[in-house]
């Protein structure tokens, strides 16, 4: 395995979409319809980084998290790891999933529940090539490592004896029994009691430090991205709408649509929130996929919003949108009047 | 405050799972009144109690909890004047006559409360018939479709399955059921946990009007605090089964003065300020079936000293009988230093956390 520095790109999607076919209106009978899961998504995770990735439910984040760890297969785009490209029309090699773990949202789901807990954490060592004899030392070693100590107490032990937080790090410990380079973390905190949120996500922060990992992080809560990334995505209906390095998105975002984000996070520091003026959520599956997905839905959406996809859009050299507001004039005269005439198929 | 505005009177209520040995105490001694009007919000993880308490509360438990002690007066407003109600000794048929009409309740999983296999417009045709057998057809679909208009959902939607609805309008139509009867008192549990933020946020605003325009009363229970400082005007948090703090929303959030409120107001990462390492709470929620001598919380407590762990504190009042305080560092007698961050007055600073 290549030695990790912090900051070097180690997992890169690009362009990356994955569409399903679904029944349109009329059941049985009635047309197929693609929906575009995820469409074109770019996002890179370094070492030594968390990459928070924020969005609502059916914004294509987990699709996209599945599509990296190759349990999903994309439609179309490219996956690389440490600069190289992975063939995506081949099986998933042993030695890709040794380099990408990815940890699920429910914990009480992921691990077999007859099974005690040294199972869970043995097998995959056992799979990953780490030799009998080595395995219980390792295995000590690796719950150590998410702070369950003494390891004893826990490995005999059956999963319902655990709460939801414990299991939690003993999903962790176990992606990381193998040694990955890349741990993607999808809604890893939302289904733990409130109190022991924080203790995740702190050992997350810890082991990107310490381990030179790069995470994906994967939630709906922005507060916690805010407290835990280095960058944060943004995606709505399957596309990356927002990006920045830092803190930036929250703090000062530029699409309409992590405005109206931010703004419907309660907040009891401004309690005076100004009624945002973007409408419900109804209206959301039925944008035009010539036009902005969230058109529909925008305060500021213009006939062209309707109609032309909006271009990726560098606000500064760390921050970057796909908004028709942010573009220049240029990107916009650069759109041809004809296709402006097309009407929005609602 | 005169008794008359009060609409809930609950006293020294008991609940628990099961009988005998192996019952599990999941309320514990909780009392706390209501104003007409006003709104309470409960805040508390998951095994709290909050859901339990206010299922005991509307006599909806199911076997094997047991209510095992308490008082629960109701008043009801009818066109006659007002009057007390038992909750807990009524007869089946007195509360189902209450229930709904004077009080309501909406659940957390509104695709669970709602018949897959009818549409909507049937679910609300069937509560308003039950109340008034003599009113129309006609009536009844116009009533459905002005509630509907109260949580602005167009009137079509009454010809839909609830499986055709997002969870937003779904637990719109929860929400608007709720008062088809015009209650004086209605309870949420966790009424926005399973949708977005976006979603939850409209659903909050829409509350906020709706509790202006009808002036019900609101049981509010949810674990995300932050949420309860914008809706409530009181806030409760339980733990292990108990009332631990209980004080007017901002008044809690400004300045937190049981350990476990600031831990849990320390668990939410914020929103705006530097980023800094937050600690949460140590340790892992209590198990009720085992839970620890003294004060339940003094195992997960920074500030925990030796009488914490053998005497279990009583709710003391603070801050002029505005708030009230399980715990032993309030306590005169413990002659304790209330630690800095427990300290802070309501109407000072904002307090800084630890």
């Amino acid at each position: 395995m290549t030695e990790r520095h912090t900051g070097d790109v180690a997992l890169e999607a690009i362009d990356l979409s994955r569409h399903f076919t679904a029944r349109g209106e009329g059941g049985f009978f009635g047309a197929k319809k693609q929906v575009r899961a995820v469409d074109r998504a770019s996002i890179s995770l370094r070492s030594g980084e968390v990459l928070a990735v924020v969005g609502e439910s059916g914004s294509g984040k987990s699709v996209l998290a599945r599509m990296l760890a190759r349990i999903v297969t994309p439609t179309s785009g490219e996956i690389k790891i440490y600069g190289e490209s992975i063939d995506l029309t081949k099986r998933r090699e042993l030695s890709y999933a040794s380099e990408v773990q990815l940890v699920l949202q429910d914990p009480f789901a992921a691990v077999n529940p007859v099974r005690r807990v040294r199972y869970a954490i043995e097998r995959p060592l056992l799979l990953h090539g780490t030799n009998k004899a080595d395995v219980a030392a390792k295995a000590n070693e690796v719950l150590e490592s998410v702070s369950l100590t003494p390891p004893e107490q826990y490995l005999d032990r059956y999963p319902h004896e655990l709460s939801g937080g414990q299991l939690q790090r003993i999903n962790i410990a176990r992606g990381l029994s193998v040694n990955p380079g890349i741990l993607l973390a999808d809604e890893p905190i939302s289904m733990l009691d409130v109190s022991v949120r924080l203790g995740v996500l702190n050992l997350l922060r810890e082991l990107c430090d310490n381990r030179h990992l790069a995470i994906m992080y994967i939630t709906h809560d922005i507060a916690s991205a805010r407290y835990i990334a280095d960058e944060t995505v943004v995606m709505y209906a399957g596309q990356v709408v927002e990006r920045a390095r830092q803190t930036t998105v929250i703090d000062a975002p530029v699409h309409p649509y992590t405005q109206l984000l931010v703004s419907s996070v309660p907040n009891p520091e401004n309690l005076s929130h100004q009624n945002t003026s973007a409408t419900s959520t109804t209206v959301s599956i039925n944008f035009n996929y010539d036009g902005c997905r969230f058109s529909p839905r925008c305060p500021h959406a213009t006939d062209l919003c309707h109609t032309n996809e909006p271009p990726n859009v560098d606000v500064d050299e760390n921050h970057s949108v796909r908004c028709w507001l942010a573009a220049s004039d240029e990107q916009r005269r650069a759109v041809t009047i004809s296709s402006r005439a097309t009407s929005p198929a609602n | 405050m005169s008794s008359s505005t009060r609409i809930l009177d609950v006293k020294n209520f008991y609940v628990a799972y099961g009988y005998g040995e192996d019952a599990v105490q999941a309320v514990t001694d909780v009392s706390f009144t209501l104003e007409k009007g006003h709104v309470l919000g409960v805040a508390g993880e998951s095994g709290s109690g909050k859901s339990t308490l206010v299922y005991g509360l509307t006599r909806l438990l199911r076997a094997p909890g047991v209510i095992t002690g308490g008082d629960v007066t109701l008043r009801l407003q009818s066109p006659d004047g007002e009057r007390d109600f038992d909750m807990l000794a009524a007869s089946d048929a007195d509360i189902r006559a209450v229930r709904w009409s004077h009080v309501s309740i909406v659940m957390q999983s509104a695709l669970n409360a709602l018949n897959p296999m009818r549409k909507i417009g049937k679910e609300f045709d069937e509560v308003l018939r039950t109340h008034d057998p003599k009113s129309t057809k006609a009536q009844r679909r116009e009533r459905s479709e002005e509630l509907l208009g109260l949580v602005k959902l167009a009137p079509d939607r009454l010809q839909r399955f609830p499986h055709e609805l997002s969870g937003g309008q779904r637990q719109r139509v929860m929400i608007a059921m709720a008062l088809a009867l015009q209650p004086e008192l209605v309870i949420m549990d966790e009424p926005t946990t399973a949708l977005d933020v976006v979603t939850q946020r409209e659903i909050v605003s829409e509350l906020h009007d709706l509790r202006e325009k009808l002036g019900f009363a609101l049981i509010f229970i949810t674990h995300d605090l932050s949420l309860l400082v914008e809706l409530a005007d009181d806030i409760m948090v339980m733990y292990a089964g108990r009332i631990v703090e209980r004080a007017p929303a901002l008044d809690l959030y400004r300045a937190p003065r049981h350990p476990y409120t600031l831990g849990l107001m320390d668990s939410f990462p914020p929103l705006q300020g530097e980023r800094q390492v937050m600690t949460g709470i140590p340790g892992t929620p209590p198990n009720l079936k085992n839970l620890p001598t003294g004060c339940a919380f003094h195992p997960r407590c920074p500030y925990a000293m030796d009488r914490c762990r053998t005497e279990e504190p009583e709710l003391m009042s603070l801050d002029n009988g505005e708030r009230l305080v399980a715990c032993w560092l309030h306590d005169p007698s413990s002659s304790a230093a209330v630690p800095v961050a427990l300290r802070h007055s309501p109407h000072g600073d904002q307090q800084e956390q630890s």
